[in-house]
């Protein structure tokens, strides 16, 4: 029986997207069955992300609306056979999707995989609350920036009213060397805000931009530190206990003259 | 800010300035405290104290929900006029 969770943000671009290719190629590479589901219909864009822009011939609103079988719109992923992908429409109207048509579509795929993973579109409107109706967990993204966070607690209040549990935490794109010098919200301070559990924090890393450009997950790159960040947060997800990454970096010499000059105030 | 301003600590870091100003946004979005409720708690409290107290100016009365592990709590500060009992 598949663990169905849904990746949701409340404001965009923050890295939905790039969390639910990653996760679920890192989850595939470590021997799961998962499927990813688009959720953002009229905004397609898990497939290019995952390099699989090419091979659709259905999506999601023609398995809702019955043109296709579910297991016609899944595609296979180029190089894990375990992995899939159903993308959501690019032309359709978002107004086909239900949240029962959610819900029976991930009880079809409950049978035949271990994880599926979802991707919400950006806001609370009714793409999001599609995007968590047939969820058993979901895990919301922030940046540590104040927008990101303000609307990832409203998004904390929805999830617990919609009873799906209290959500879980990735911070991404945090810049060590910022937080550091007290420029940027620290990975503890957005956890003092939000008042949730934290499953995984993401350092910035200019790898996501190229893996991105070349279609490719950043987890298959050993020098990716984004990467390396992401297939811990799989093997949180199967249970394992994995240490966050330590993000401190040396401190430049900027920040060592400043420590000399007692910068740090009480 | 350039890091000349924080060697002589002439502001405070925008990461604890980022931290302070959600504190407070979070807190008023979760109770959906608006300003204009804010200034009539204000004017509310103000005219409930002055039944037992020397006057009490609303303009000088600061509100803030804090955020606390088990619940949150309404802080007021309230200055009061200096005054005796029998003054007027």
């Amino acid at each position: 029986m598949a663990r169905v969770i849904t990746i949701t943000s409340g404001k965009g671009g923050v890295g939905k997207t790039t969390t639910t290719a990653n996760l679920g190629t890192a989850l595939a590479m470590r021997g799961s069955r998962v499927a990813v589901i688009d959720a953002d219909i009229g905004l397609r864009n898990l497939d290019v992300v995952m390099g699989l822009e090419n091979r659709i011939v259905y999506d999601l609103v023609d398995v809702v609306e019955g043109r296709a079988r579910l297991r016609q719109a899944l595609i296979k992923d180029k190089r894990l056979p375990e992995l899939c992908l159903l993308p959501a429409a690019q032309t359709r109207d978002k107004d086909a999707v239900s949240p029962e048509h959610m819900i029976d579509l991930t009880n079809q795929l409950r049978n035949d995989f271990d994880f599926v993973l979802i991707d919400s579109p950006a806001g609370i409107e009714g793409g999001f609350r599609n995007a968590i109706a047939g969820a058993d967990e979901v895990i919301i993204v922030t940046t540590p920036e104040v927008s990101a966070v303000r609307d990832a607690d409203r998004i904390v209040g929805l999830v617990e009213a919609a009873e799906k549990g209290p959500p879980s935490l990735i911070v991404n794109r945090i810049k060590p060397r910022l937080v550091s010098r007290g420029e940027m919200l620290s990975v503890d301070d957005v956890l003092e805000l939000l008042m949730i559990t934290l499953v995984g924090i993401v350092p910035d890393d200019e790898t996501i931009v190229t893996s991105t450009n070349r279609g490719e997950a950043a987890v298959y790159d050993q020098s990716s530190t984004a990467g390396k960040a992401f297939l811990n947060i799989a093997r949180r997800l199967n249970g394992d206990e994995v240490p966050f990454l330590a993000l401190q970096e040396q401190p430049g010499v900027i920040e060592r003259l400043m420590g000399i000059f007692g910068r740090r105030r009480p | 800010m350039g890091f000349l301003d924080s060697i002589f600590g002439r502001r405070e870091r925008s990461g604890t300035v980022a931290k302070e100003r959600l504190a407070a946004v979070l807190v008023d979005d979760r109770y959906k405290l608006t300003p204009e409720m804010k200034e009539q708690m204000k004017i509310d409290i103000a005219e409930v104290l002055s039944r037992y107290l020397p006057s009490v100016d609303p303009d000088q009365i600061e509100v803030a929900i804090l955020r606390g592990e088990g619940s949150d709590k309404l802080q007021a500060d309230i200055p009061l006029r200096r005054g005796r009992a029998g003054d007027e």
